[in-house]
């Protein structure tokens, strides 16, 4: 595939990428950003190489996947944790803050609806997570996001399974509150 | 408990909000070839660092290594001869070079003896 073959796929892919890697990144906007740029830079310098063997789609998922992981792992070894935390204590502080140009309530409620997902989906184990994200946000099958996440399409069903309990149950309980 | 259908609708709603508030592609893209470009200044500026260093670091140990080594070129100075050492030939210069015997003349060497004349 040359560059402008591959640039194009991107372009068709970039949206549902950006959702992935925000998915990937504890849903940091930033963070995700930095690791679609990272993925692209890789894919178009052939240093991923897309092989046939799945869709494109579900390929470059993967390496937005292990792009992701890696980028963590050098945040960590930085010792930039520790400023993240800072980071998100202030972003706290400014959604706790009084909002003068507060939206209608229909969209409060989708506001409310989509925090409690992604509050729920803070809660699940990473595996569960991802599966989830997989299916319902990117209508991929189980065995696609099994290849995606490089694990047995047995060990995906399980922690579909698992996951879609514990994120009812949670959405659930929150509906009754 | 939720069914699927409601989860689904959940998850596309974050996937609306998410899309909402997405880069555009070109803008990515831009940023990544900033970022290509920046990263090949880096390389070539690391490949002419490394190679400064190691002109320096060979210079250095080329510099080293000679000073350690014996004097290897004393000898090469004895037995050197200057190439206006020919210049200082001069006629008769033979004559200065042995010692001359008891009995003998300087002349014995020049003049051929009447013997040899065939007389």
């Amino acid at each position: 595939m040359d560059e402008v073959e591959l640039k194009l796929q991107l372009e068709r892919a970039h949206a549902d990428c950006f959702g992935w890697a925000m998915a990937c990144c504890g849903r940091d906007r930033d963070d995700a950003e930095e690791v679609l740029q990272t993925v692209y830079l890789t894919v178009l310098d052939g240093r991923a190489r897309y092989d046939g063997r799945s869709t494109f789609r579900t390929w470059l998922f993967g390496v937005i996947r292990r792009t992701a992981a890696s980028e963590r792992r050098k945040a960590w070894l930085r010792g930039l944790l520790l400023e993240r935390e800072v980071g998100i204590e202030k972003r706290g502080a400014g959604i706790l803050a009084p909002n003068p140009f507060a939206p209608p309530d229909a969209e409060v409620e989708h506001e409310s609806r989509r925090d409690g997902l992604r509050h729920a989906l803070g809660h699940l184990a990473k595996r569960q997570r991802e599966v989830l994200q997989l299916v319902f946000y990117h209508d991929l099958t189980v065995e696609e996001a099994a290849a995606v996440m490089h694990v047995s399409v047995g060990s995906a069903r399980t922690h579909y399974a698992r996951g879609k309990a514990n994120l009812a149950a949670m959405l659930g309980d929150a509906k009754e509150l | 408990m939720m069914d699927d259908s409601e989860i689904r609708q959940r998850f596309a709603q974050l996937r609306e909000a998410d899309q909402e508030s997405a880069p555009s592609f070109a803008q990515t893209y831009v940023r990544t070839r900033a970022r290509r470009s920046l990263r090949a200044t880096r390389r070539v500026r690391a490949l002419v660092i490394a190679t400064a260093a190691a002109v320096v670091i060979a210079a250095i140990g080329l510099a080293y290594a000679r000073s350690l080594s014996p004097p290897a070129a004393t000898p090469e100075i004895a037995t050197w001869r200057a190439p206006s050492d020919v210049l200082l030939r001069i006629p008769g210069s033979e004559l200065l070079g042995e010692m001359p015997a008891l009995g003998a003349s300087v002349l014995d060497t020049m003049i051929p003896k009447p013997s040899n004349r065939g007389i």
